[in-house]
C-alpha cells in the first residue's frame, strides 16, 4: 500500500510535457499505487491531468515544495496509508519503482528509503551527473549500510514516521529541505537504500551552450542551501557520507 | 564563530583548501575511465567545488536552520527535597559554581546553531538575577529559553520581567494531592506553588506549562493534573521517571525500552554548573563518556565540540539505547521563536 505524491510548479509547456511524461510512467507500474496526489504549488500555467486516478490538489498561493509535500503526507495519513513516496515532475520512473520501494520500506527496518536516480538527458552535463550522483542518496561512512540523506525526487518513508518528521516549510525552494528532513529523521530512524528502485531525472539540458549557465545555476542554488544546512546542523560535523553513483551503488551489506 | 567554520579543513589556509579539492576531485577521477572525458568531468567538478567554496566563505554564508538545545543546569542546589531527584543532596559550594559571564561567552560562541536554552538544575529559580540576563542575551539572538522549575521563588517581579522577553517557564507538578505532594516533595510547599502558578499564570499565558514526572507513586495522580492543566489551558507534557539518585520507581512501560531507536540527544549540549560539558543527563553510563568532553571555564565551547572525543561520543550515543530515550531531550525538533 502506497502513495505517490508528486509536488508541482508548472511555469511552461516544457514543465507540463514532464507532468504528462511522469505520469505516463505512473500507470505503467507493474504495482500499481494505491493513489496519486498532484499537489500543484499555485501554477499559473493550466495544465490538464488525463489520469482518472491521479487526485490533483491545488495550493491557494505558491509555498515552496515543502509546503506542498507535507499537504501531500496529511492526506496519505489521512488515508492510513503504510507508505508515503515522493517524486518529482521531471522524473520518469521505472516500471517497477513503486514494487522495489515498498518492498524496500516493507521488508526492512528502516523508516525511510530512497532509490537509484540517473540523468534523463544524454547531454555532457547529464554524463557528470551520473558520475557525480548529484540527486542521488549519500552512503553513510564507512559501513554503507545506510544513507545519509537521500533526494525527495526518488524518496519513501513509511507514514508513522511521517507523522514525526514532515518537511520544513521554511525552506523556500526545492534545495535543501530534503537534506533538512533527512538529518532530523536519521536521529530515530534508518534511511536505506533500494538500487533498483530506478527512475530518470530531466534536468532540461537541451544540448547547447546556454546549457552551462544552467549547469551554473543548478549547482548555485544546491550549494547555497547546503551551506545554511551545514551551519545549522551541527550533527554533520559528526558523520562523513559519499555520493552514491553507479559505480559504488552495489557496495553495501544491505 | 560559529562551530561549523573551526573544523580544520574549512580554516582559510591555501594547504588547508587545496586539499580539500584535491582530495574531492582525485575521488571523484576515479570514477571515469576515458582520459578525454576525465578531463572535461574534472573541469565541471572544480567548478562544483568552486561553486560550493563560495557559498561556504565568510561573507556568503547565512542561516536558517537551528539543530542544537543548550542545556544549562545552573545549580545543583535546591529548596525542595524530591523524591524523583537525588541532586539536592550534594549542592555545590560557591566557588564551584560557573560564572554566568562565562556561559554567556558559551550562549554567544553557540548562537547561530541553537534553537532553544533550557534552564534546569537544582532549583534555577535561587538565582533570578543570573536567569534574566540568560534570558536577556538569548532575546536579544532570538533564542527561547525554557526554565524548569518547582515553583517554589517564582514570583510576580521576576515573572513579570521573564515573561516581557516572551520565554517559557515551566513548572514541576507531580500530584495535585496535598498529601502526596510533601511525600513526593519532601516539604509541605503545595499551597505556595499553586498560589506562584496562578500569578504566573496570569502573566505568562500560554508561555506557562506543567511538567510532570512520571512514576509508579504518581501513576494515579496523571490523570487530575491532565484535567487541571486542560481546565486551566496549560500545556502539560509527562516525562518518564528516570534515575538521577531519586528513590522513585519507573512504572513498566518507560523502564523497558525496547524500540531501539537511536538517541537524537547528541544534538544536545549540557553545561553543568561548574561548567562542565556534557552531551546528556546519562552521559555518565556511556562507558567512553564518564568524564566531561572538557570545561568552558578552560576553554572555548566551540573547541571542545570539535574534539575528536566529543565526535566519538556523539557516534556512541546515537546507538546507545538507554532508557533515558523516551525524556522530551530525545525529541529532535527544529524551532524558531515566533
Amino acid at each position: 500500500m502506497s502513495i505517490l505524491i508528486i509536488p508541482c510548479y508548472i511555469k511552461n509547456a516544457y514543465d507540463e510535457k514532464c507532468i504528462h511524461r511522469l505520469l505516463e510512467s505512473v500507470t505503467r507500474q507493474t504495482t500499481p499505487f494505491e493513489k496519486v496526489l498532484v499537489v500543484d504549488d499555485a501554477s499559473k500555467y493550466a495544465y490538464p491531468i488525463y489520469q482518472k486516478e491521479v487526485e490533483k490538489i491545488t495550493i491557494a498561493s505558491n509555498s515552496g515544495p515543502a509546503r506542498a509535500r507535507n499537504i501531500g503526507i496529511e492526506k496519505a495519513i489521512s488515508l492510513n496509508i503504510k507508505n508515503i513516496l515522493f517524486t518529482d515532475h521531471d522524473c520518469v520512473l521505472d516500471e517497477n519503482w513503486n514494487k522495489e520501494m515498498s518492498n524496500c520500506l516493507d521488508n526492512n527496518n528502516f523508516g525511510a528509503v530512497g532509490g537509484m536516480t540517473y540523468s534523463f538527458g544524454k547531454t555532457i552535463y547529464d554524463k557528470y551527473h551520473d558520475f557525480n550522483g548529484t540527486l542521488n542518496g549519500k552512503w553513510l561512512l564507512p559501513k554503507k549500510q545506510e544513507l545519509w540523506y537521500m533526494p525527495s525526487l526518488n524518496f519513501g518513508m513509511k507514514s508513522y514516521v511521517a507523522t514525526e518528521f514532515i518537511y520544513d516549510e521554511k525552506f523556500p525552494t526545492a534545495a535543501g529541505e530534503d537534506v533538512d528532513l533527512c538529518l532530523r529523521l536519521r536521529s530515530k530512524y534508518k534511511i536505506g537504500f533500494c538500487p533498483k528502485a530506478k527512475l530518470w531525472h530531466d534536468y532540461g539540458y537541451k544540448g547547447h551552450y546556454k546549457d552551462f549557465n544552467k549547469f551554473v545555476k543548478l549547482f548555485m542554488k544546491y550549494k547555497s542551501s547546503s551551506a545554511t544546512l551545514y551551519e545549522g546542523h551541527t550533527v554533520l560535523l559528526w558523520d562523513s557520507s559519499e555520493s552514491i553513483y553507479p559505480g559504488n551503488m552495489y557496495e553495501s551489506n544491505i | 564563530m560559529s562551530l561549523i567554520y573551526n573544523i580544520k579543513f574549512t580554516k582559510s589556509s591555501f594547504i588547508n583548501i587545496f586539499n580539500d579539492y584535491y582530495s574531492e576531485v582525485k575521488h571523484f577521477a576515479r570514477r571515469i575511465r576515458n582520459p578525454l572525458l576525465k578531463i572535461l568531468m574534472i573541469i565541471l567538478k572544480s567548478i562544483e567545488w568552486g561553486i560550493y567554496h563560495w557559498y561556504k566563505s565568510s561573507i556568503r554564508r547565512f542561516y536558517g536552520v537551528r539543530g542544537n538545545e543548550l542545556i544549562f543546569n545552573i545549580t545543583k542546589r535546591c529548596n525542595e527535597k524530591c523524591a524523583k531527584c537525588g541532586i539536592w543532596k550534594n549542592p555545590e559550594k560557591d566557588d564551584e559554581r560557573l560564572s554566568i559571564d562565562v556561559f554567556i561567552q558559551c550562549l554567544n560562541a553557540l548562537k547561530k546553531n541553537l534553537y532553544q536554552v533550557t534552564i534546569t538544575g537544582g532549583e534555577p529559580l535561587l538565582f533570578k538575577d543570573e536567569i534574566l540576563k540568560i534570558a536577556k542575551e538569548a532575546r536579544e539572538n532570538n533564542i527561547p529559553v525554557v526554565t524548569v522549575t518547582n515553583g517554589v521563588l517564582s514570583d510576580e517581579i521576576f515573572v513579570q520581567k521573564y515573561g516581557e522577553m516572551k520565554h517559557i517557564l515551566v513548572f514541576s507538578i507531580d500530584t495535585l494531592n496535598k498529601e502526596k505532594w510533601k511525600i513526593l516533595r519532601g516539604t509541605a510547599s503545595y499551597n505556595i506553588v499553586m498560589n506562584n502558578l496562578n500569578i504566573a499564570k496570569k502573566i505568562l499565558g500560554k508561555r506557562l506549562q506543567i511538567q510532570t514526572v512520571l512514576a509508579k507513586e504518581n501513576k494515579d495522580d496523571i490523570n487530575e493534573i491532565v484535567t487541571y492543566c486542560k481546565k486551566n489551558n496549560l500545556k502539560h507534557t509527562i516525562q518518564p521517571y528516570m534515575d538521577f539518585g531519586g528513590h522513585l520507581h519507573p512504572v513498566e512501560k518507560s523502564s523497558n525500552n525496547t524500540s531501539n531507536m537511536p538517541c537524537a540527544a547528541r544534538k544536545n549540549i549540557v553545561i553543568l554548573q561548574n561548567g562542565d560539558v556534557i552531551k546528556c543527563f546519562d552521559h555518565y553510563r556511556i562507558p567512553y563518556a564518564k568524564l566531561p568532553l572538557g570545561n568552558i571555564k578552560h576553554e572555548d565551547i566551540i573547541t571542545i565540540l570539535c574534539k575528536r572525543r566529543s565526535i566519538e561520543v556523539s557516534r556512541i550515543m546515537k546507538y546507545c539505547n538507554l532508557p533515558c530515550k523516551n525524556l522530551s531531550c530525545n525529541i529532535p525538533a527544529t524551532e524558531f521563536y515566533d
